[in-house]
């Protein structure tokens, strides 16, 4: 009878661990071990998130951190002359090893990486999708980029483009990266297909970011058509 | 069960009139506000961090109220010399420690839930609107606050000291979401022994990190079933933990 608390303890620790065994054989979170978040400036802040339970919110801030990076205002992270965007794989690396679901961060840096105007570091882009596909393999989007990489070294551009623009409505398509695509058609001199590209983006709540510069760019692009049409008009003309 | 109602009844009262309550819920709001303003500079992931960081605002709240809450429950109306008037009365131990631990996680529910109002209410303004798998997310953070609050107590009348018992309940906090990392080491060693004596460990801490629905739900989430064996996890593990407390209590000599 004295001892009778103690007896009921022990028999729902033993509930709680049965419990727990199966609740860890029905899920086990496919989050990398803390052994492997990247060192650096904001490691400190990472261990700790981490290791407080909060590794969704630790990834939300290394995203925010990123975006900061990538528009060149992070102290922490500063580009030697000529080398830019040299830090960009490593924190898009750290978003994702904190949570590897946050499959925006390594499309983000390796669609910078790969294809944005000056950058041009295709092998780096594919390292950092090949450490994405490791930490999220049912992810479809990487593969998908890694094969437009492949045609971009190729040289096959068109391929390239409509294999990207294939993922253009996906959840997952970075803003960046839509404005990257339509930026493409532009310097190809398809204006109709830029212009229908950045339409999209202003039609898309998501690509809230780049709205801005979808309406810029629609109002730059039609001033361009009318005036091809217009040039088509006087050559026709002057053939007639 | 009249006498558990009685002090449930009281301890709810006296924590949602407490002033310390009364500030982790306006620290609560606080945060909230922060979230939308930190989640302005997300651009397109927006929603996802509102709702992340809004989530990890009201478990920060929850935990830390749950276990200032806990740990001075009974330490405080010892010191006070209350406790002296209250076990006069024909109370059973085990019936006014349930009925305080009760009403204090009932007041902590009572916070998350207004908080959680006004997280939901900001993410609809958001387009996100997803109830059902929120309160999956909210029932686990209960989860935890229920885990950690009967631990806490534990802690305070294992070690009657409320600065030793807040320390170690953080201590355990933190060990929580090394379930998964121990259980690595315990691969990684060589020696058998280690390895059992991790796994044993892993198994004997409270196992938060396969408790954070909300860190899980951007990848594939878990589905009713795991729900269900969360739940039975946390009710056993804390009333293991309460079972203890009732023991070390009618111990006590007052």
């Amino acid at each position: 009878m004295k001892y009778r608390a103690l007896a009921v303890a022990a028999v729902l620790f033993a509930v709680s661990l049965a419990a727990g065994t199966a609740m860890r054989a029905l899920y086990e979170p496919r989050f990398p071990p803390l052994a492997e978040l990247q060192g650096g400036a904001f490691a400190f802040q990472d261990a700790s998130l981490a290791a407080a339970g909060f590794r969704a919110p630790a990834a939300d801030l290394a995203w925010i951190q990123l975006l900061q990076y990538a528009a060149g205002s992070l102290p922490e992270y500063v580009d030697a002359p000529g080398k830019g965007y040299e830090h960009l794989a490593k924190l898009s690396l750290r978003v994702a090893r904190l949570d590897p679901s946050f499959n925006r961060a390594v499309l983000f840096g390796a669609g910078i990486l790969a294809w944005f105007h000056g950058v041009d570091r295709p092998d780096e882009a594919a390292e950092l999708l090949r450490d994405g596909m490791r930490m999220s393999p049912d992810q479809k989007l990487y593969p998908l980029y890694i094969a437009a990489l492949a045609y971009k070294k190729k040289g096959d551009s068109d391929r390239m483009i409509a294999l990207l623009e294939s993922s253009f409505d996906q959840p997952e398509t970075p803003s960046t990266m839509k404005a990257i695509l339509a930026n493409l058609r532009q310097s190809r001199g398809e204006l109709k297909e830029a212009l229908v590209l950045w339409i999209r983006i202003l039609e898309n709540e998501r690509d809230a970011s780049e709205h801005g510069r979808a309406r810029a760019k629609i109002v730059e692009l039609r001033a361009a058509l009318r005036g091809r049409q217009g040039k088509k008009q006087v050559d026709g003309r002057k053939h007639q | 069960m009249q006498t558990i109602s009685a002090v449930f009844t009281y301890t709810f009262k006296e924590h949602v009139r407490h002033k310390a309550w009364l500030s982790s819920a306006l620290f609560g709001f606080i945060l909230l506000g922060g979230a939308l303003v930190i989640s302005a500079l997300g651009a397109d992931e927006r929603p996802r961090l509102m709702l992340d960081l809004g989530l990890a605002g009201i478990e920060a709240i929850t935990l830390v109220s749950i276990v200032f809450l806990t740990v001075n429950l009974i330490l405080q109306e010892i010191e006070s010399r209350a406790i002296y008037l209250i076990l006069t009365h024909p109370v059973r131990r085990s019936d006014y420690l349930l009925g305080r631990f009760l009403g204090t996680l009932a007041a902590a529910a009572l916070g998350m839930a207004i908080m959680a109002a006004l997280h939901l209410v900001l993410l609809g303004l958001y387009g996100w609107w997803e109830p059902g798998r929120y309160l999956a997310a909210l029932l686990c953070t209960l989860g935890k606050a229920g885990v950690m609050g009967s631990l806490a107590l534990l802690l305070s009348l294992a070690l009657t000291s409320e600065a030793a018992a807040m320390a170690f309940s953080v201590f355990f906090w933190m060990l929580g979401h090394f379930s998964s990392e121990m259980r690595f080491l315990a691969d990684r060693s060589g020696s058998a022994f280690i390895k059992t004596a991790i796994v044993a460990f892993s198994h004997a801490a409270p196992d938060f990190a396969h408790f954070n629905y909300r860190d899980f739900w951007h990848a594939t989430a878990p589905g009713a079933q795991w729900l269900m064996w969360a739940g039975v996890y946390a009710v056993a593990y804390a009333g293991a933990c309460l079972a203890l407390s009732v023991q070390l209590f009618e111990q006590k000599e007052f």
